[in-house]
């Protein structure tokens, strides 16, 4: 809908606008052809009312001939056809109003002269549709750069919202106290195995922290912070938690936002094999597939255990992340097929600098 | 002193937590450990055969949660529970749970449980010296348990079952029923359920084509289904509504539904008033 036809007030003013645009037309009509004042404004007002309406119509027609290079002068020439046939239209409008006033009072011009007052409206009405496709451009330009800049702000903000939830969701205080406890358990029974999880447990927590700090980490970093998460966890679950990794050395390289693929792996642990009594295994994939990088973690899941609670804020969290940080073309998918469980990420693949595969200037 | 000796069973489903457990309990002549168990279904089979004094009960595992086994149990042993979440505290002693240890714990609070454990076993050895009591039923009002003349009342929901409600968070209702037979668990899910039937101290439920008897009035098992789902069309019957096919008048002021599956249940008045309500 046209910003002005959803704003009363600004309408109003519009209108007003118009209102003036009648009476000069009127009175330019007097000094064209001589007439009575009471003839030319009853003739010029109700067109012009009628006019400024029909130069809203330029509004659709900016928003569908975007003025980008290359198509500039398509949409000029789309502008003036858009304006003749305005002032066509006044025009096909103002034929049978002056017929109407004529014929029922005496507007002191013949036929002639009605015709050559309609000649003078077409010519007329073209300056003004233009002038309002211009505003219409100014108006629009105006407010994409706005929302440009909202858009840039909002994203700021909820990367920013995103981050913190994922360093809080990362020091998921469970985890911490399970580990702790399970260090506790081993410091009698295995100290060697208590020092080596104390040391897991610490370089998982600064990796987590200096990862998250970063806009984005290769894959291998981010699958290494998984490995360091899941050796913790294999220490809690022992045999019940088994690691199946399919991953491909040329994506291993890619570029990813971090902190991504851990939560969704914190998900398969706390949702998927911690729910079975035997356990099972989670698999983690990547490769690249014709340019886009395929990330997936998948997970068995127990039949009977419906949906068991928290499972969303982990996924909202990395999908909101994807939005943000992943690139226009990145998705996150999330499918269950009987009783496994599946998370797939894809996005364009971005290598690293440096990477001998990178088509982009490597660093001198 | 001496004291009377506690049969424990240590129920974990992470296998460092039952072997600290252990070994801190080893240190406590008076407590031994006659089994561990690593999932909900083996601890309530376990628990069942031996009848230990001391349940050590973990909250989140598989397939049967710490609740849910302790719903299963007959009443008798005291239970501890042992987490790394503080969220199931207050529920956990509305299930009469004796302690409440958060994971890692010391030493020294395990030892106040045991010492919290040890005051239980001997009250309850004080107040029934033949045989353990289980635990006292919550008072319910006299008002609310007052015969009624009107032979449609519904029993309210006993104290106990009032307290779980109360626990559960708003909208959020049970998702499975729970029969033990024997050393077997069956896990009913709630969409299977077609309808409750009260049967003396049972209740016997109805679901895909089966039924399983549970000890548990129906009033309490009631209280926590989704009201929006569940309707106690009678004072013996409680009904998935999508499964009624339709509503037959029967006699004057007796109605009869026949579900999708042909059967047909009693609907009385008041019942088909709080039917009506929700259709």
């Amino acid at each position: 809908m046209h910003p002005l036809l959803s704003r009363p007030s600004r309408l109003l003013l519009y209108m007003l606008l118009w209102l003036g645009i009648g009476v000069v037309l009127a009175a330019g009509l007097r000094v064209f052809q001589p007439r009575e004042w009471v003839d030319a404004l009853a003739f010029a007002v109700p067109l012009a009312l009628f006019y400024g309406f029909v130069c809203l119509s330029a509004w659709w027609v900016c928003r569908s001939q975007p003025l980008v290079s290359g198509r500039g002068l398509r949409a000029i020439a789309v502008q003036l056809g858009g304006a003749s046939q305005s002032a066509a239209v006044w025009v096909g409008a103002a034929a049978p109003w002056a017929a109407f006033l004529s014929a029922r009072f005496d507007l002191g011009l013949d036929r002639a002269g009605i015709l050559r007052d309609l000649v003078l409206l077409f010519v007329l009405g073209i300056p003004p549709y233009l002038v309002s496709a211009i505003a219409h451009y100014l108006f629009l330009a105006f407010e994409a750069s706005h929302a440009a800049e909202r858009r840039v702000l909002e994203a700021q903000v909820t990367a920013r919202e995103a981050e913190l939830r994922a360093l809080r969701a990362q020091l998921n205080p469970h985890f911490l106290f399970n580990s702790l406890n399970s260090i506790n358990s081993l410091v009698g029974a295995d100290p060697e195995g208590a020092r080596r999880m104390c040391e897991g447990l610490g370089d998982f927590l600064r990796r987590t922290l200096s990862l998250g700090a970063r806009e984005a980490v290769t894959l291998s970093e981010e699958l290494a912070l998984v490995d360091r998460y899941l050796a913790i966890e294999q220490v809690r679950f022992g045999e019940r938690l088994q690691i199946d990794r399919a991953i491909d050395p040329a994506a291993a390289h890619c570029r990813v936002p971090p902190l991504l693929l851990q939560p969704l792996v914190e998900n398969a642990v706390k949702h998927g094999v911690s729910d079975l009594i035997e356990g099972g295994t989670i698999r983690i994939e990547a490769r690249l597939e014709a340019g886009r990088l395929l990330i997936a973690i998948e997970n068995p899941v127990d039949e009977d255990g419906s949906s068991r609670r928290g499972e969303g804020v982990g996924l909202e969290n990395v999908r909101r992340r994807l939005g943000v940080l992943g690139g226009r073309d990145a998705q996150i998918e999330v499918r269950r097929m009987g009783n496994r469980f599946r998370a797939q990420l894809t996005m364009s693949a971005d290598l690293a600098p440096g990477h001998p595969a990178n088509p982009g200037p490597a660093p001198a | 002193m001496n004291l009377p000796i506690l049969r424990a069973v240590l129920v974990d489903d992470e296998a460092p937590a039952r072997r600290l457990l252990a070994e801190y309990l080893a240190a406590h002549a008076d407590v031994k450990v006659v089994a561990e168990c690593a999932n909900g279904f083996e601890a309530v089979k376990v628990i069942g055969e031996l009848g230990p004094e001391l349940v050590f009960l973990d909250v989140q595992m598989p397939k049967l949660d710490g609740f849910e086994v302790l719903e299963l149990l007959d009443p008798g042993p005291a239970v501890v529970f042992s987490t790394a979440y503080d969220e199931y505290a207050l529920k956990a002693f509305e299930v009469h749970a004796v302690d409440y240890l958060l994971k890692p714990y010391s030493r020294d609070r395990l030892g106040e449980a045991l010492d919290r454990v040890r005051e239980r076993v001997r009250m309850r050895a004080a107040a029934s010296p033949a045989a353990p009591a289980p635990p006292a039923p919550v008072a319910i009002p006299a008002a609310a348990s007052a015969p009624s003349d009107d032979e449609d009342a519904i029993p309210p929901p006993s104290g106990t079952a009032r307290l779980a409600a109360a626990a559960r968070p708003p909208g959020q209702f049970v998702e499975r029923l729970l029969v033990k037979d024997g050393a077997n668990v069956s896990v009913i899910p709630i969409d299977a359920v077609d309808y409750l039937e009260a049967q003396d101290d049972y209740v016997e439920i109805h679901a895909a084509g089966k039924s399983w008897l549970k000890t548990q009035p129906l009033s309490d098992l009631a209280a926590g289904l989704d009201p929006a789902r569940f309707v106690r069309v009678h004072r013996s019957f409680v009904v998935q509504i999508d499964r009624i096919a339709r509503l037959e008048l029967y006699a004057k002021d007796s109605r009869v539904a026949q579900l999708r599956d042909g059967r047909e249940i009693p609907v009385s008045r008041s019942g088909y008033s709080r039917l009506k309500e929700l259709m």
